[in-house]
Protein backbone atom coordinates (compact mmCIF):
# COMPACT_ATOMS: atom_id res chain seq x y z
CA UNK A 1 0.00 0.00 0.00
CA UNK A 2 1.00 4.02 -1.00
CA UNK A 3 0.33 6.44 1.10
CA UNK A 4 -1.18 9.74 -0.19
CA UNK A 5 2.21 12.45 0.08
CA UNK A 6 4.09 9.34 -1.92
CA UNK A 7 1.20 8.95 -4.92
CA UNK A 8 1.68 12.54 -5.05
CA UNK A 9 4.91 12.87 -5.87
CA UNK A 10 4.84 10.12 -7.97
CA UNK A 11 1.85 11.61 -10.09
CA UNK A 12 4.48 14.92 -10.17
CA UNK A 13 7.63 13.73 -11.46
CA UNK A 14 5.58 11.70 -13.97
CA UNK A 15 4.26 14.93 -15.10
CA UNK A 16 7.27 16.22 -14.87
CA UNK A 17 8.89 13.63 -16.96
CA UNK A 18 6.02 13.74 -19.42
CA UNK A 19 6.81 17.61 -19.91
CA UNK A 20 10.56 17.42 -20.36
CA UNK A 21 10.24 14.81 -23.09
CA UNK A 22 7.32 17.09 -24.69
CA UNK A 23 9.80 20.01 -24.70
CA UNK A 24 12.98 18.47 -25.46
CA UNK A 25 12.43 18.29 -29.45
CA UNK A 26 11.55 21.96 -29.35
CA UNK A 27 14.36 23.05 -27.34
CA UNK A 28 17.05 21.02 -29.71
CA UNK A 29 15.60 22.62 -32.35
CA UNK A 30 16.06 26.16 -31.49
CA UNK A 31 19.45 25.33 -30.03
CA UNK A 32 20.86 23.43 -33.16
CA UNK A 33 22.87 25.15 -35.42
CA UNK A 34 21.42 24.69 -39.26
CA UNK A 35 23.96 25.40 -42.12
CA UNK A 36 23.68 27.68 -44.45
CA UNK A 37 24.25 26.27 -48.39
CA UNK A 38 23.44 28.77 -51.04
CA UNK A 39 24.52 31.98 -51.89
CA UNK A 40 24.83 35.15 -49.54
CA UNK A 41 23.58 37.53 -52.25
CA UNK A 42 25.28 41.17 -52.31
CA UNK A 43 22.56 43.59 -51.33
CA UNK A 44 23.07 47.29 -51.34
CA UNK A 45 25.21 48.51 -48.06
CA UNK A 46 27.67 45.93 -48.83
CA UNK A 47 30.99 47.69 -48.16
CA UNK A 48 35.16 47.12 -47.34
CA UNK A 49 36.82 49.72 -44.94
CA UNK A 50 40.55 49.37 -44.55
CA UNK A 51 41.74 50.62 -41.32
CA UNK A 52 45.56 51.56 -41.36
CA UNK A 53 48.06 50.91 -38.28
CA UNK A 54 48.93 53.55 -35.96
CA UNK A 55 52.24 54.24 -37.17
CA UNK A 56 50.78 54.19 -40.77
CA UNK A 57 48.91 57.05 -39.66
CA UNK A 58 45.87 55.19 -38.30
CA UNK A 59 42.12 55.48 -39.27
CA UNK A 60 40.36 54.16 -41.92
CA UNK A 61 42.29 54.63 -45.47
CA UNK A 62 40.49 56.67 -47.86
CA UNK A 63 39.41 55.27 -51.00
CA UNK A 64 39.48 57.90 -53.40
CA UNK A 65 37.56 56.14 -56.27
CA UNK A 66 34.74 54.80 -53.90
CA UNK A 67 31.21 55.21 -54.73
CA UNK A 68 30.32 56.33 -51.43
CA UNK A 69 30.32 60.29 -49.89
CA UNK A 70 32.42 58.97 -47.26
CA UNK A 71 35.56 57.82 -49.39
CA UNK A 72 36.70 55.67 -46.34
CA UNK A 73 33.92 53.22 -47.37
CA UNK A 74 34.57 50.97 -50.92
CA UNK A 75 30.71 49.71 -51.55
CA UNK A 76 31.02 46.37 -52.90
CA UNK A 77 28.42 45.30 -55.61
CA UNK A 78 26.83 41.45 -56.36
CA UNK A 79 29.61 39.76 -59.17
CA UNK A 80 28.14 37.16 -61.59
CA UNK A 81 27.52 34.67 -59.07
CA UNK A 82 25.38 37.18 -57.14
CA UNK A 83 27.41 36.95 -53.91
CA UNK A 84 29.20 34.27 -51.44
CA UNK A 85 28.42 30.76 -52.17
CA UNK A 86 28.58 28.28 -49.23
CA UNK A 87 30.14 24.77 -49.62
CA UNK A 88 32.14 25.49 -52.78
CA UNK A 89 34.65 27.36 -54.04
CA UNK A 90 34.93 30.61 -56.29
CA UNK A 91 38.06 31.00 -57.70
CA UNK A 92 39.61 33.98 -59.90
CA UNK A 93 40.23 33.38 -63.18
CA UNK A 94 43.22 32.47 -64.94
CA UNK A 95 44.90 34.86 -65.71
CA UNK A 96 43.60 36.59 -62.83
CA UNK A 97 44.12 40.16 -63.44
CA UNK A 98 44.93 42.39 -66.54
CA UNK A 99 47.86 44.20 -67.62
CA UNK A 100 47.24 47.55 -65.23
CA UNK A 101 47.14 45.01 -62.12
CA UNK A 102 42.78 45.01 -62.26
CA UNK A 103 41.47 41.70 -61.14
CA UNK A 104 39.15 40.04 -63.01
CA UNK A 105 37.80 38.27 -60.23
CA UNK A 106 34.19 38.71 -60.74
CA UNK A 107 32.53 35.53 -58.94
CA UNK A 108 32.05 37.38 -55.41
CA UNK A 109 31.98 41.02 -56.79
CA UNK A 110 31.99 43.44 -59.72
CA UNK A 111 35.74 44.49 -59.45
CA UNK A 112 35.87 47.98 -57.82
CA UNK A 113 38.01 50.41 -58.30
CA UNK A 114 40.83 50.54 -54.78
CA UNK A 115 43.25 53.51 -55.55
CA UNK A 116 42.55 53.52 -59.32
CA UNK A 117 42.71 49.81 -59.49
CA UNK A 118 39.81 47.32 -59.31
CA UNK A 119 40.29 44.71 -56.63
CA UNK A 120 37.97 41.81 -57.19
CA UNK A 121 37.32 38.72 -54.76
CA UNK A 122 37.60 34.54 -54.93
CA UNK A 123 38.00 31.77 -52.12
CA UNK A 124 40.52 29.54 -52.88
CA UNK A 125 41.54 26.27 -50.34
CA UNK A 126 38.34 25.69 -47.88
CA UNK A 127 35.01 26.06 -48.70
CA UNK A 128 33.04 29.41 -46.98
CA UNK A 129 30.91 27.19 -43.96
CA UNK A 130 28.09 29.44 -42.81
CA UNK A 131 25.70 27.89 -39.79
CA UNK A 132 22.91 29.84 -38.18
CA UNK A 133 21.43 29.30 -34.65
CA UNK A 134 18.57 31.65 -33.56
CA UNK A 135 19.31 34.07 -35.82
CA UNK A 136 22.96 34.21 -35.41
CA UNK A 137 25.07 33.79 -38.50
CA UNK A 138 28.54 32.03 -37.73
CA UNK A 139 30.94 30.17 -39.71
CA UNK A 140 33.78 30.82 -41.59
CA UNK A 141 35.46 32.30 -44.48
CA UNK A 142 39.00 31.29 -44.30
CA UNK A 143 39.64 30.72 -48.13
CA UNK A 144 38.58 34.82 -48.54
CA UNK A 145 40.61 36.61 -50.93
CA UNK A 146 40.99 40.18 -52.13
CA UNK A 147 42.89 40.97 -55.39
CA UNK A 148 44.45 44.02 -56.39
CA UNK A 149 47.29 44.94 -58.47
CA UNK A 150 48.82 41.70 -59.07
CA UNK A 151 48.50 40.73 -55.75
CA UNK A 152 46.02 38.05 -53.64
CA UNK A 153 45.66 39.23 -50.23
CA UNK A 154 44.18 37.03 -47.58
CA UNK A 155 40.74 38.32 -46.03
CA UNK A 156 38.80 35.44 -44.81
CA UNK A 157 38.13 34.78 -41.24
CA UNK A 158 37.48 31.68 -38.92
CA UNK A 159 34.84 33.78 -36.79
CA UNK A 160 32.29 35.26 -39.24
CA UNK A 161 29.77 36.86 -37.46
CA UNK A 162 26.40 37.93 -38.47
CA UNK A 163 22.66 38.02 -38.09
CA UNK A 164 19.95 35.98 -40.20
CA UNK A 165 15.77 36.51 -40.67
CA UNK A 166 14.59 32.60 -41.30
CA UNK A 167 11.56 34.54 -42.94
CA UNK A 168 12.94 37.16 -45.11
CA UNK A 169 16.15 35.65 -45.71
CA UNK A 170 18.21 38.90 -44.80
CA UNK A 171 21.42 38.30 -43.62
CA UNK A 172 24.36 40.54 -42.06
CA UNK A 173 27.57 39.14 -42.52
CA UNK A 174 30.68 40.48 -40.86
CA UNK A 175 34.38 40.04 -40.11
CA UNK A 176 37.81 41.59 -39.63
CA UNK A 177 41.01 40.38 -41.15
CA UNK A 178 44.10 41.45 -40.17
CA UNK A 179 46.28 42.00 -43.44
CA UNK A 180 49.57 39.58 -42.67
CA UNK A 181 52.40 40.29 -45.27
CA UNK A 182 53.20 42.62 -48.50
CA UNK A 183 52.15 46.60 -49.08
CA UNK A 184 49.35 46.33 -46.35
CA UNK A 185 50.80 44.15 -43.82
CA UNK A 186 49.51 45.58 -40.33
CA UNK A 187 46.67 46.72 -41.94
CA UNK A 188 42.75 45.72 -41.14
CA UNK A 189 40.16 44.81 -43.60
CA UNK A 190 36.62 45.43 -42.62
CA UNK A 191 33.95 43.75 -44.33
CA UNK A 192 30.52 44.02 -43.89
CA UNK A 193 28.18 42.06 -46.46
CA UNK A 194 24.49 41.94 -46.30
CA UNK A 195 21.35 41.51 -48.66
CA UNK A 196 19.37 38.24 -49.20
CA UNK A 197 20.21 34.52 -48.80
CA UNK A 198 19.31 32.56 -51.80
CA UNK A 199 18.62 28.89 -51.61
CA UNK A 200 20.28 26.71 -54.19
CA UNK A 201 18.07 25.88 -57.30
CA UNK A 202 16.78 22.21 -57.35
CA UNK A 203 16.11 20.85 -60.32
CA UNK A 204 13.36 18.97 -60.54
CA UNK A 205 13.90 15.02 -61.37
CA UNK A 206 13.32 13.85 -65.27
CA UNK A 207 10.26 11.79 -65.66
CA UNK B 1 106.71 7.99 -30.79
CA UNK B 2 105.76 4.75 -32.45
CA UNK B 3 105.57 5.24 -36.33
CA UNK B 4 101.81 5.78 -37.55
CA UNK B 5 100.44 7.75 -34.84
CA UNK B 6 100.48 11.56 -34.59
CA UNK B 7 100.91 13.70 -31.71
CA UNK B 8 97.98 13.80 -29.32
CA UNK B 9 97.88 17.24 -28.58
CA UNK B 10 97.21 17.69 -31.91
CA UNK B 11 94.91 15.58 -32.79
CA UNK B 12 92.77 16.65 -29.94
CA UNK B 13 93.09 20.47 -30.93
CA UNK B 14 92.11 19.30 -34.50
CA UNK B 15 88.84 17.50 -32.49
CA UNK B 16 88.28 20.80 -30.84
CA UNK B 17 88.42 22.52 -34.26
CA UNK B 18 86.12 19.99 -35.91
CA UNK B 19 83.59 20.60 -32.72
CA UNK B 20 83.63 24.12 -33.15
CA UNK B 21 83.31 24.86 -36.99
CA UNK B 22 79.91 22.38 -36.03
CA UNK B 23 78.75 23.75 -33.58
CA UNK B 24 79.08 27.61 -34.64
CA UNK B 25 76.30 28.12 -36.72
CA UNK B 26 74.04 26.40 -33.75
CA UNK B 27 75.29 28.69 -31.49
CA UNK B 28 74.95 31.90 -33.71
CA UNK B 29 71.56 30.04 -35.08
CA UNK B 30 72.97 30.44 -38.70
CA UNK B 31 70.76 27.77 -39.76
CA UNK B 32 67.67 29.69 -38.72
CA UNK B 33 68.99 33.32 -40.30
CA UNK B 34 71.00 32.54 -43.23
CA UNK B 35 68.12 31.07 -45.28
CA UNK B 36 66.34 34.50 -44.09
CA UNK B 37 69.52 36.21 -45.58
CA UNK B 38 68.69 33.63 -48.97
CA UNK B 39 65.54 34.91 -48.64
CA UNK B 40 65.82 38.82 -48.47
CA UNK B 41 68.30 38.95 -51.44
CA UNK B 42 66.20 37.05 -53.39
CA UNK B 43 62.91 39.50 -52.33
CA UNK B 44 64.80 42.02 -53.32
CA UNK B 45 66.33 41.09 -56.29
CA UNK B 46 63.86 42.54 -58.49
CA UNK B 47 64.13 46.12 -57.25
CA UNK B 48 67.67 46.00 -57.06
CA UNK B 49 68.80 47.45 -61.00
CA UNK B 50 69.61 50.84 -61.89
CA UNK B 51 66.83 50.99 -64.42
CA UNK B 52 63.94 50.16 -61.77
CA UNK B 53 65.58 52.82 -59.31
CA UNK B 54 65.56 55.16 -61.79
CA UNK B 55 62.38 54.34 -62.30
CA UNK B 56 61.08 54.81 -58.56
CA UNK B 57 63.15 58.48 -58.60
CA UNK B 58 60.93 59.52 -62.00
CA UNK B 59 57.76 57.89 -59.91
CA UNK B 60 58.78 60.47 -57.58
CA UNK B 61 59.36 63.33 -59.95
CA UNK B 62 55.58 62.67 -61.46
CA UNK B 63 54.19 63.22 -58.58
CA UNK B 64 56.20 66.52 -57.52
CA UNK B 65 55.35 67.65 -61.18
CA UNK B 66 51.77 67.52 -60.30
CA UNK B 67 52.57 69.92 -56.83
CA UNK B 68 54.55 72.12 -58.46
CA UNK B 69 51.08 72.48 -61.17
CA UNK B 70 48.99 73.82 -57.89
CA UNK B 71 49.63 77.23 -57.76
CA UNK B 72 48.75 77.78 -61.69
CA UNK B 73 46.05 75.16 -61.24
CA UNK B 74 44.97 77.53 -58.41
CA UNK B 75 45.26 80.83 -60.49
CA UNK B 76 42.97 79.18 -63.46
CA UNK B 77 40.37 78.42 -61.28
CA UNK B 78 40.35 81.29 -58.80
CA UNK B 79 41.70 83.58 -60.60
CA UNK B 80 45.37 85.92 -59.59
CA UNK B 81 47.34 86.56 -57.64
CA UNK B 82 48.44 83.18 -56.77
CA UNK B 83 48.73 84.17 -53.08
CA UNK B 84 45.05 84.44 -52.27
CA UNK B 85 44.01 81.95 -55.29
CA UNK B 86 46.29 78.98 -53.29
CA UNK B 87 44.10 79.09 -49.75
CA UNK B 88 40.83 79.11 -51.80
CA UNK B 89 41.97 76.17 -53.95
CA UNK B 90 43.06 74.51 -50.74
CA UNK B 91 39.21 75.53 -49.04
CA UNK B 92 37.85 73.66 -52.25
CA UNK B 93 40.24 71.14 -52.52
CA UNK B 94 41.05 70.08 -49.30
CA UNK B 95 42.17 66.34 -50.23
CA UNK B 96 44.59 68.08 -52.29
CA UNK B 97 45.69 70.40 -50.37
CA UNK B 98 46.23 67.86 -47.50
CA UNK B 99 48.68 65.70 -49.92
CA UNK B 100 49.95 69.02 -51.28
CA UNK B 101 51.12 70.10 -47.20
CA UNK B 102 52.30 65.80 -46.72
CA UNK B 103 54.14 65.97 -50.28
CA UNK B 104 57.18 68.12 -48.11
CA UNK B 105 57.81 65.67 -46.02
CA UNK B 106 57.37 62.40 -48.11
CA UNK B 107 59.39 63.55 -51.04
CA UNK B 108 62.93 64.11 -49.16
CA UNK B 109 61.89 60.77 -46.75
CA UNK B 110 61.32 58.07 -50.16
CA UNK B 111 63.79 59.83 -51.87
CA UNK B 112 66.74 59.49 -49.37
CA UNK B 113 65.28 56.28 -49.19
CA UNK B 114 65.57 55.63 -52.92
CA UNK B 115 69.19 57.01 -52.66
CA UNK B 116 69.89 55.00 -50.31
CA UNK B 117 69.27 51.92 -52.13
CA UNK B 118 70.81 53.07 -55.04
CA UNK B 119 74.03 53.67 -53.72
CA UNK B 120 74.36 50.15 -52.33
CA UNK B 121 73.55 48.60 -55.61
CA UNK B 122 77.26 47.09 -55.82
CA UNK B 123 77.40 46.02 -52.05
CA UNK B 124 74.07 44.63 -53.28
CA UNK B 125 75.29 42.59 -55.86
CA UNK B 126 78.44 41.54 -54.45
CA UNK B 127 76.58 39.90 -51.37
CA UNK B 128 74.35 38.72 -54.02
CA UNK B 129 77.29 37.08 -55.93
CA UNK B 130 77.79 35.39 -53.10
CA UNK B 131 77.53 31.70 -52.23
CA UNK B 132 73.64 31.43 -51.07
CA UNK B 133 72.92 32.47 -47.48
CA UNK B 134 71.39 29.16 -46.86
CA UNK B 135 74.62 27.54 -47.71
CA UNK B 136 76.65 29.42 -44.73
CA UNK B 137 75.84 27.51 -42.00
CA UNK B 138 76.91 24.20 -44.16
CA UNK B 139 80.36 26.29 -44.96
CA UNK B 140 81.08 25.47 -41.06
CA UNK B 141 79.04 22.15 -40.60
CA UNK B 142 80.82 20.33 -43.60
CA UNK B 143 84.32 20.83 -42.44
CA UNK B 144 84.18 20.44 -38.95
CA UNK B 145 82.54 16.89 -40.08
CA UNK B 146 84.94 16.08 -42.73
CA UNK B 147 87.92 16.74 -39.72
CA UNK B 148 85.96 14.80 -37.07
CA UNK B 149 85.64 11.54 -39.29
CA UNK B 150 88.76 11.54 -40.02
CA UNK B 151 90.01 11.48 -36.62
CA UNK B 152 87.37 8.77 -35.85
CA UNK B 153 89.39 6.92 -39.07
CA UNK B 154 92.71 7.66 -37.78
CA UNK B 155 91.75 6.38 -34.01
CA UNK B 156 90.15 3.27 -36.04
CA UNK B 157 93.38 2.62 -38.63
CA UNK B 158 95.96 4.14 -36.79
CA UNK B 159 98.35 2.90 -39.68
CA UNK B 160 96.68 5.66 -42.15
CA UNK B 161 97.38 8.60 -39.66
CA UNK B 162 100.15 10.07 -41.87
CA UNK B 163 97.88 10.04 -45.17
CA UNK B 164 95.10 11.44 -43.20
CA UNK B 165 96.75 14.26 -41.46
CA UNK B 166 97.58 15.37 -44.81
CA UNK B 167 94.18 14.95 -45.72
CA UNK B 168 93.28 17.38 -42.58
CA UNK B 169 96.27 19.81 -43.58
CA UNK B 170 94.47 20.13 -47.31
CA UNK B 171 90.96 20.52 -45.86
CA UNK B 172 92.80 23.69 -43.75
CA UNK B 173 94.94 24.78 -46.54
CA UNK B 174 91.06 24.86 -48.71
CA UNK B 175 89.45 26.54 -45.65
CA UNK B 176 92.08 29.42 -45.53
CA UNK B 177 91.49 30.04 -50.09
CA UNK B 178 88.04 29.56 -49.66
CA UNK B 179 86.95 33.42 -49.13
CA UNK B 180 89.74 33.91 -51.72
CA UNK B 181 88.01 32.21 -54.56
CA UNK B 182 84.38 33.63 -53.52
CA UNK B 183 85.72 36.87 -53.01
CA UNK B 184 84.49 37.36 -49.34
CA UNK B 185 87.26 39.52 -48.78
CA UNK B 186 86.37 42.23 -50.99
CA UNK B 187 82.44 41.16 -50.98
CA UNK B 188 81.72 40.45 -47.44
CA UNK B 189 82.39 43.82 -46.42
CA UNK B 190 80.13 45.26 -49.32
CA UNK B 191 77.34 43.13 -47.66
CA UNK B 192 78.10 44.99 -44.32
CA UNK B 193 77.75 48.21 -45.73
CA UNK B 194 74.48 47.67 -47.23
CA UNK B 195 73.52 46.18 -43.95
CA UNK B 196 74.25 49.23 -42.19
CA UNK B 197 72.75 51.38 -44.66
CA UNK B 198 69.44 49.82 -44.77
CA UNK B 199 69.56 49.67 -40.94
CA UNK B 200 67.15 52.84 -41.39
CA UNK B 201 65.13 51.68 -43.97
CA UNK B 202 64.25 48.38 -42.82
CA UNK B 203 62.57 49.20 -39.50
CA UNK B 204 59.10 48.20 -38.95
CA UNK B 205 58.41 51.70 -38.01
CA UNK B 206 59.87 53.29 -41.67
CA UNK B 207 57.70 50.38 -43.60
CA UNK B 208 54.88 51.42 -41.82
CA UNK B 209 55.58 55.24 -42.83
CA UNK B 210 55.97 54.68 -45.76
CA UNK B 211 52.53 52.83 -45.86
CA UNK B 212 51.25 55.88 -44.99
CA UNK B 213 52.57 57.73 -47.43
CA UNK B 214 51.22 55.32 -50.06
CA UNK B 215 47.60 56.44 -48.36
CA UNK B 216 48.18 60.46 -48.84
CA UNK B 217 49.87 59.88 -52.30
CA UNK B 218 46.58 57.61 -53.49
CA UNK B 219 44.72 60.50 -51.91
CA UNK B 220 46.24 63.08 -53.84
CA UNK B 221 45.81 61.59 -57.56
CA UNK B 222 42.58 60.70 -56.45
CA UNK B 223 42.07 64.69 -55.76
CA UNK B 224 44.00 65.17 -59.20
CA UNK B 225 41.52 62.87 -61.37
CA UNK B 226 38.55 63.04 -59.34
CA UNK B 227 38.51 66.78 -58.57
CA UNK B 228 41.47 69.41 -60.34
CA UNK B 229 41.13 68.13 -63.99
CA UNK B 230 37.22 68.07 -63.94
CA UNK B 231 37.35 71.77 -61.94
CA UNK B 232 39.90 72.39 -65.39
CA UNK B 233 37.37 71.20 -67.65
CA UNK B 234 34.70 72.99 -65.80
CA UNK B 235 36.62 76.46 -66.17
CA UNK B 236 37.10 75.46 -70.12
CA UNK B 237 39.75 73.80 -70.87
CA UNK B 238 39.74 70.59 -72.60
CA UNK B 239 41.80 67.68 -72.16
CA UNK B 240 44.80 68.99 -74.59
CA UNK B 241 45.04 72.28 -73.09
CA UNK B 242 45.05 70.54 -69.25
CA UNK B 243 47.89 68.63 -70.85
CA UNK B 244 49.43 71.39 -72.43
CA UNK B 245 49.02 73.77 -69.47
CA UNK B 246 49.38 71.93 -66.65
CA UNK B 247 51.88 68.90 -67.35
CA UNK B 248 52.96 67.83 -63.88
CA UNK B 249 48.98 67.57 -63.20
CA UNK B 250 48.87 64.89 -66.07
CA UNK B 251 51.89 63.53 -65.95
CA UNK B 252 50.88 62.44 -62.38
CA UNK B 253 46.93 61.30 -63.19
CA UNK B 254 48.66 59.22 -66.26
CA UNK B 255 51.31 58.17 -64.42
CA UNK B 256 49.36 57.04 -61.89
CA UNK B 257 48.26 52.87 -62.07
CA UNK B 258 52.34 52.55 -63.05
CA UNK B 259 53.72 54.50 -59.91
CA UNK B 260 50.99 51.74 -58.46
CA UNK B 261 52.31 48.79 -59.81
CA UNK B 262 56.22 50.17 -59.16
CA UNK B 263 55.44 50.82 -55.57
CA UNK B 264 53.65 48.97 -54.39
CA UNK B 265 55.56 45.52 -54.59
CA UNK B 266 58.47 47.48 -53.45
CA UNK B 267 56.72 48.30 -49.85
CA UNK B 268 55.46 44.81 -50.24
CA UNK B 269 58.84 43.17 -50.28
CA UNK B 270 60.36 46.04 -47.47
CA UNK B 271 57.67 44.79 -45.23
CA UNK B 272 58.29 41.16 -45.50
CA UNK B 273 61.88 41.42 -44.97
CA UNK B 274 61.90 43.54 -41.88
CA UNK B 275 62.30 39.84 -40.20
CA UNK B 276 65.09 38.61 -42.58
CA UNK B 277 66.99 41.75 -41.83
CA UNK B 278 66.80 41.60 -38.39
CA UNK B 279 67.83 37.79 -38.69
CA UNK B 280 70.79 38.47 -40.89
CA UNK B 281 71.59 41.54 -38.79
CA UNK B 282 72.12 39.76 -35.92
CA UNK B 283 74.37 37.30 -37.23
CA UNK B 284 78.24 38.32 -36.67
CA UNK B 285 79.59 41.21 -38.97
CA UNK B 286 79.87 40.68 -42.75
CA UNK B 287 83.20 42.15 -42.54
CA UNK B 288 84.23 38.48 -39.97
CA UNK B 289 82.63 36.37 -42.43
CA UNK B 290 86.66 35.43 -44.66
CA UNK B 291 88.17 35.35 -41.08
CA UNK B 292 85.64 32.57 -40.11
CA UNK B 293 87.26 30.31 -43.05
CA UNK B 294 91.20 31.77 -42.99
CA UNK B 295 91.56 31.23 -38.84
CA UNK B 296 90.37 28.12 -38.28
CA UNK B 297 91.55 26.71 -41.88
CA UNK B 298 95.23 27.96 -40.58
CA UNK B 299 94.85 26.06 -37.73
CA UNK B 300 93.96 22.62 -39.26
CA UNK B 301 96.19 23.02 -41.39
CA UNK B 302 98.99 23.70 -39.25
CA UNK B 303 97.80 21.08 -37.10
CA UNK B 304 97.53 18.81 -39.53
CA UNK B 305 100.69 19.42 -40.51
CA UNK B 306 101.97 18.96 -36.57
CA UNK B 307 99.81 16.03 -36.45
CA UNK B 308 102.03 13.77 -39.64
CA UNK B 309 103.88 11.22 -37.61
CA UNK B 310 106.94 11.52 -37.61
CA UNK B 311 108.92 8.44 -38.73
CA UNK B 312 112.57 9.83 -37.54
CA UNK B 313 111.96 10.21 -34.09
CA UNK B 314 110.46 6.83 -33.94
CA UNK B 315 113.85 5.34 -33.03
CA UNK B 316 115.38 8.09 -30.74
CA UNK B 317 113.49 7.06 -27.56
CA UNK B 318 111.96 10.22 -27.05
CA UNK B 319 109.18 10.24 -24.39
CA UNK B 320 105.61 9.31 -26.59
CA UNK B 321 102.93 11.95 -26.54
CA UNK B 322 101.02 9.56 -28.89
CA UNK B 323 97.67 8.75 -28.68
CA UNK B 324 97.94 5.12 -27.62
CA UNK B 325 96.00 2.22 -30.37
CA UNK B 326 92.84 2.03 -28.65
CA UNK B 327 93.48 -2.60 -29.50
CA UNK B 328 96.95 -2.88 -29.01
CA UNK B 329 97.94 -0.38 -26.41
CA UNK B 330 97.65 -1.08 -22.19
CA UNK B 331 97.06 -4.75 -22.97
CA UNK B 332 99.36 -6.86 -20.75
Amino acid sequence: MTSRPSRRLGVGLVAIAVLAVAAAPAAATAARAKKLKGTFELGAGSYFRMLQPAAAGGGYFSNPYSTDSDKTYTPVTAGEDGGIETGKLQPAPSPAFDAQGNSLANLIITPASFTGINFGLATVGTAPSISVKNGKLSGQLTGFTAEWNNQTFPQGSSAVKGTYNVETRKYVLTWKSLVSGGPFNGFTGDWHLQGKFKLPRVFPLSP
Amino acid sequence: MRAGTPRRWAAVALAVIGLALVAMPVVFDVFSRAPKGAQMIDAFAPFMTSSRLDGYHADMSAIGAAVKDAPQVAERLFGTPAGSAQPRLAAAYPSFATFEQKWRGIYPDMTEMIDTIQHNLGNYDAVAALPSFTLFPWFFVAPGVIILALIALGLTCPAWWRRLSWALAALGVALVLAPAVFQMFSRAPDGGRMMTAFKPIETRARVARIQGYFSDIAAGQGAVQLELIPALRRAGLSATEISASYPGLTRFDGDWIHILNDMTPLIGAMSNNVVNYDAVAALPPFALFPWFFVLPGLLVAGLGLAAVPRRSRDTDGAASTDIPHPITEGVT
